[in-house]
């Protein structure tokens, strides 16, 4: 980075932080439905905490206040928006194509929605439009990312039933509002044109609990984008989890959960595999989150077995990995972050994934944080010298 | 060329919290805000009139309605303490201590139910409740009427004011006119809602926008009165050996034990001790004790979560509940009209 963009980058954040107002409010969706700060919900955006996890499952519903609860027809527009921009440094090296990107960018933009169609139907919606990548401006391709329905207390019970795109139980640590931008290295890992394991998917969830220490949550979903516009259904999974202590495990409470996922692939077009029909491949993931004042550590592990038609092998394969995330909450305004991420590759690619990353924010306001990171990541192997990635981010981080 | 662009976008960024400046607070918008007091709401059946008043006002601190004659409703509600009771629980007649904590009369009239486990729909079905207390003022209605009904004076004020003699429903009526007359002025938070932003400190501010966020206050303690007029299960006293099941107790209701109203926190800071118990000394003891989460026990409402506030958070959350307080007017201790051979509590049973 040279001098002049150095200096307007700290001029930028300088005035960022000398200009924003004192009595400004966080105004998305929820905040503003109910007329609360985004920290009721997440202590630290985007993360959600206790009273955050529980409002979303029970179907966006502020707990002890169902019966005061107001549609979408009753309330203020549903609608809010998310972005950040800032400076993004990304290198690889050892790799066929070595790069470089470094330079101040505008990146991501999620429009969303939600709320209550009805007193135990809420609805969930995140659209990402498509924007053309350019100087200064990072592309996506338009999708929609999240679009699903919630019918709460079903038969009176602690039943809920979520339909549409979601983000599944299965993910233990939420993808899409975890503090850190590197991702899960565990969670994007998958045989070739697989199963993103974080991103949301199509279908049905059942979740069962909230009163109670023991929850559970059953999903059929779409699966593997290999497979075809003809195929069912063809992946399921089976989550189960405990807390101990007052909480969720977000901030408080500890919660262990135990994940089983099955699914069918068809083998991706550039793998050269003997058969185009649907290969089995399941995962069983353990899962911990663990508080004490102010101190969250998250730690998870996946066990992977796919067919080998899945990697164009012959043989069943395996893989693993998993990651352990630390988060500390110093004091009001700041979080600061560090993990480790490891991925087994299956054996007959010898090789493995370790990222290190670090970071923090600084939330000028509870919806308006600078958010600074570093990550480093190696894939270690026996060739003599290491593919890694380096990524360095300084952006404002924004939702309103 | 590429230094502009980055000018150009550095600009923008700092424009961001400028478009944001553009938002108005909104503390006192949607289902969980707060907001400024309305009108007293006045029942029909029972207007609120000066001479109903001040007969309520005798009334309200006559010790002649407690049996021994030494109780009046003030003594328990006592305008010196906020009108409320400095001691952990009420104590009446013959030394006798009751089990909870006694509620403040300031702006109950506002308030859906009464007492803290919500047994009175109104203030004139609360009024005579103490009376016949065993506890309180240990009373029969009818020794009351006796009483009173031999003090001229009495009699002809309740012919002034509801053309009978003295009855219970005419107590009960002007006791519940009197406690409507009590109610706060502006706070702090209130001329900070109508305009005048100095009104509250910066530490009040914070702690408002904790009320409104970590720290979960606003989801019970909504509307006007800082009360969404229901009822939680906060784990106070759950751990005693035979806890208060508050509201289970009037509804026989399994998902109402342990539950007690959400009183107001207008004027909280002249109310101590707190929670139904009494057993938090001051506001921070009582933020404390949210922060801790409850008492947990196996009806424990799930709004209870541990806080994690830091010290400075509960210093503020603090500010912002004094400044909740708006003045209230002062009220002299009538004087009682006497019949033969009695001679009221010239104190008005405040002790």
């Amino acid at each position: 980075m040279n001098r002049g963009r150095c200096l307007a980058l700290l001029a930028a954040l300088v005035a960022v932080i000398s200009c924003l107002p004192a009595d400004a409010w966080a105004i998305p969706v929820f905040a503003r439905k109910y007329g609360v700060n985004c920290t009721m919900c997440h202590t630290a955006y985007p993360r959600l905490n206790d009273f955050g996890a529980r409002f979303r499952d029970q179907g966006y519903r502020m707990i002890g206040r169902e019966d005061a609860e107001k549609t979408v027809l009753e309330s203020p527009p549903p609608v809010a928006a998310r972005t950040s921009a800032g400076y993004d440094y990304i290198e690889m090296r050892n790799v066929p194509s070595p790069s470089l990107k470094r330079g101040l960018e505008v990146s991501g933009l999620d429009i969303l929605a939600a709320g209550l169609l009805g007193q135990r139907i809420g609805f969930f919606m995140v659209f990402v439009p498509g924007i053309t990548e350019a100087r200064g401006l990072a592309g996506q391709e338009a999708t929609l990312e999240s679009a699903n329905l919630v019918f709460s207390e079903i038969g009176g019970s602690e039943l809920s039933l979520r339909a549409g795109r979601f983000e599944p139980a299965y993910t233990a640590f939420s993808v899409k509002r975890h503090l850190g931008v590197a991702a899960y290295d565990v969670y994007d890992y998958s045989f070739p044109g697989g199963l993103q394991y974080s991103a949301t998917q199509t279908g049905l969830e059942f979740r069962y609990g909230g009163s109670g220490r023991l929850r559970g949550a059953a999903g059929l979903v779409e699966g593997s984008g290999t497979n075809r516009a003809s195929d069912n259904p063809q992946d399921a999974y089976l989550r189960l989890e405990g807390v101990v202590g007052a909480g969720e495990g977000q901030t408080a409470g500890q919660r262990i959960g135990l994940v089983g996922y099955m699914g069918r692939a068809r083998p991706d077009v550039s793998v050269a595999a003997p058969t185009d029909e649907l290969q089995s491949f399941n995962r069983v993931g353990v899962d911990a989150s663990l508080n004490t004042r102010g101190v969250n550590l998250g730690l998870q592990y996946l066990w992977a077995h796919d067919d080998g038609a899945l990697w164009g092998q012959a043989d069943a394969t395996t893989w693993d990995g998993g990651f352990a995330e630390l988060s500390v909450v110093p004091g009001m305004n700041t979080v600061v972050l560090a993990r480790v991420d490891m991925v087994g590759e299956p054996s007959f690619l010898d090789r493995d994934v370790w990222r290190y990353t670090a970071g923090g924010r600084y939330y000028f306001e509870d919806n308006v944080a600078a958010h600074l990171e570093y990550s480093h990541q190696v894939i270690t192997s026996t060739a003599p010298d290491d593919p890694t990635e380096d990524f360095f981010t300084l952006r404002v981080d924004l939702a309103f | 060329m590429r230094w502009v662009v980055s000018f150009a976008l550095a600009l923008a960024l700092a424009a961001t919290p400028l478009l944001l400046s553009q938002v108005p607070a909104r503390a006192h918008e949607g289902i969980l805000a707060n907001g400024l007091l309305p009108p007293m709401p006045v029942p029909a059946d029972n207007p609120q009139t000066d001479g109903k008043v001040r007969l309520g006002a005798q009334l309200y601190f006559d010790t002649r309605l407690s049996a021994d004659n030494t109780i009046s409703c003030g003594s328990c509600h006592d305008p010196r303490y906020g009108w409320a009771n400095p001691n952990p629980t009420d104590t009446g007649i013959n030394g006798q201590v009751g089990g909870r904590n006694s509620g403040t009369v300031i702006n109950s009239g506002h308030m859906r139910y009464q007492f803290w486990d919500g047994r009175a729909g109104s203030l004139e079905e609360q009024a005579l409740g103490p009376i016949h207390n065993p506890i309180e003022m240990g009373e029969t209605l009818e020794n009351v009427l006796r009483k009173l009904n031999a003090v001229p004076a009495y009699v002809e004020q309740f012919r002034a004011v509801f053309g009978t003699d003295v009855t219970t429903d005419g107590m009960a009526k002007a006791i519940a006119a009197f406690e409507r007359s009590i109610v706060s002025g502006p706070s702090p938070y209130d001329r900070w809602l109508m305009g005048e932003s100095e009104a509250m400190s910066a530490a009040a501010l914070r702690g408002q926008r904790l009320f409104n966020g970590k720290a979960h206050c606003s989801p019970c303690h909504s509307g006007p009165m800082f009360s969404d007029q229901s009822f939680h299960n906060l784990g106070a006293g759950m751990d005693r050996p035979k806890p208060d099941l508050g509201r289970f107790d009037h509804t026989k209701n399994p998902a109402d034990r342990g539950k007690f109203k959400v009183p107001t926190l207008r004027n909280i800071a002249q109310t101590p001790p707190y929670l139904h118990t009494g057993a938090e000394k001051t506001l921070l003891d009582v933020v404390n004790f949210y922060d801790r989460g409850g008492v947990p026990n196996p009806d424990l409402d799930p709004l209870m979560l541990p806080l994690h506030l830091t010290a400075g958070e509960k210093q503020d959350l603090v500010a912002f509940l004094e400044a909740l307080s708006g003045p209230v007017a002062k009220v002299e201790i009538p004087q009682f009209p006497v019949g033969p051979g009695e001679v009221a509590d010239p104190k008005g049973g405040l002790r």
